[in-house]
């Protein structure tokens, strides 16, 4: 005999939940509310008063940051630690060392936000591995 | 056409747009009046060029960012 017949047992509750929505037809459609999130909040950065923390993040690599918000709207962007994809970047002389392996990186043109400024140095980072 | 959701930095604000094969990045920005403003994707892709086609490069539906532009460098030492 090639099938044995081993008895019922009830479905599991997803199959049917599942059942019982097909039979009864789909119910109206309920809205979701969508997040309004800034960038730098939705990629996982925390704020602590004008001090930013939290990755740029890539697909190539993410790399440990933090921000200071200026009083007069100037921000500093640092990152820890880059690697030597970033080091051999043309834009390497615009790291400034500010010890154990702190950087900060020199904006020629200031970005008005923080998220804005992230999304510059995540773009640099993703040429940085390109080139 | 394709709906677009384009999330202002600095705002966190969400513009729904609608747009037509051939829309370019620079007629999204004019549309949104935000003339300092750069378009990506994302991390993962450049910024859109000005008469880049966002049209060819976007799902239906799909979220992008506005981000003021910005640069890295000192003036004297990088390009």
């Amino acid at each position: 005999m090639r099938i044995k017949d081993l008895g019922s047992r009830p479905a599991p509750a997803t199959i049917r939940g599942f059942l019982s929505r097909v039979m009864r037809g789909q119910g109206p459609a309920i809205p979701v509310e969508r997040r309004i999130l800034p960038y730098w909040q939705e990629h996982g950065w925390t704020r602590q008063g004008t001090v930013y923390n939290g990755n740029y993040q890539t697909s190539y690599a993410a790399f440990i940051g933090y921000i200071e918000e200026h009083r007069g709207g100037h921000i500093d962007f640092y990152l820890y630690n880059p690697s030597d994809e970033i080091r051999s970047h043309s834009h390497w002389a615009c790291f400034q060392h500010r010890g154990t392996d702190w950087y900060l990186i020199h904006m020629a043109r200031q970005p008005r936000d923080v998220s804005s400024g992230i999304i510059t140095v995540e773009q640099l980072i993703r040429e940085a591995y390109e080139q | 056409m394709k709906k677009l959701s384009v999330v202002v930095a600095g705002t966190g604000q969400i513009r729904d747009l609608e747009i037509q094969p051939g829309t370019t990045a620079g007629d999204v920005l004019h549309q949104l009046n935000l003339a300092d403003y750069l378009l990506s994707k994302g991390p993962n892709e450049p910024f859109f060029a000005a008469a880049e086609s966002v049209y060819d490069k976007v799902k239906d539906g799909e979220k992008i960012f506005a981000s003021t532009k910005a640069e890295v460098g000192v003036l004297a030492l990088c390009a």
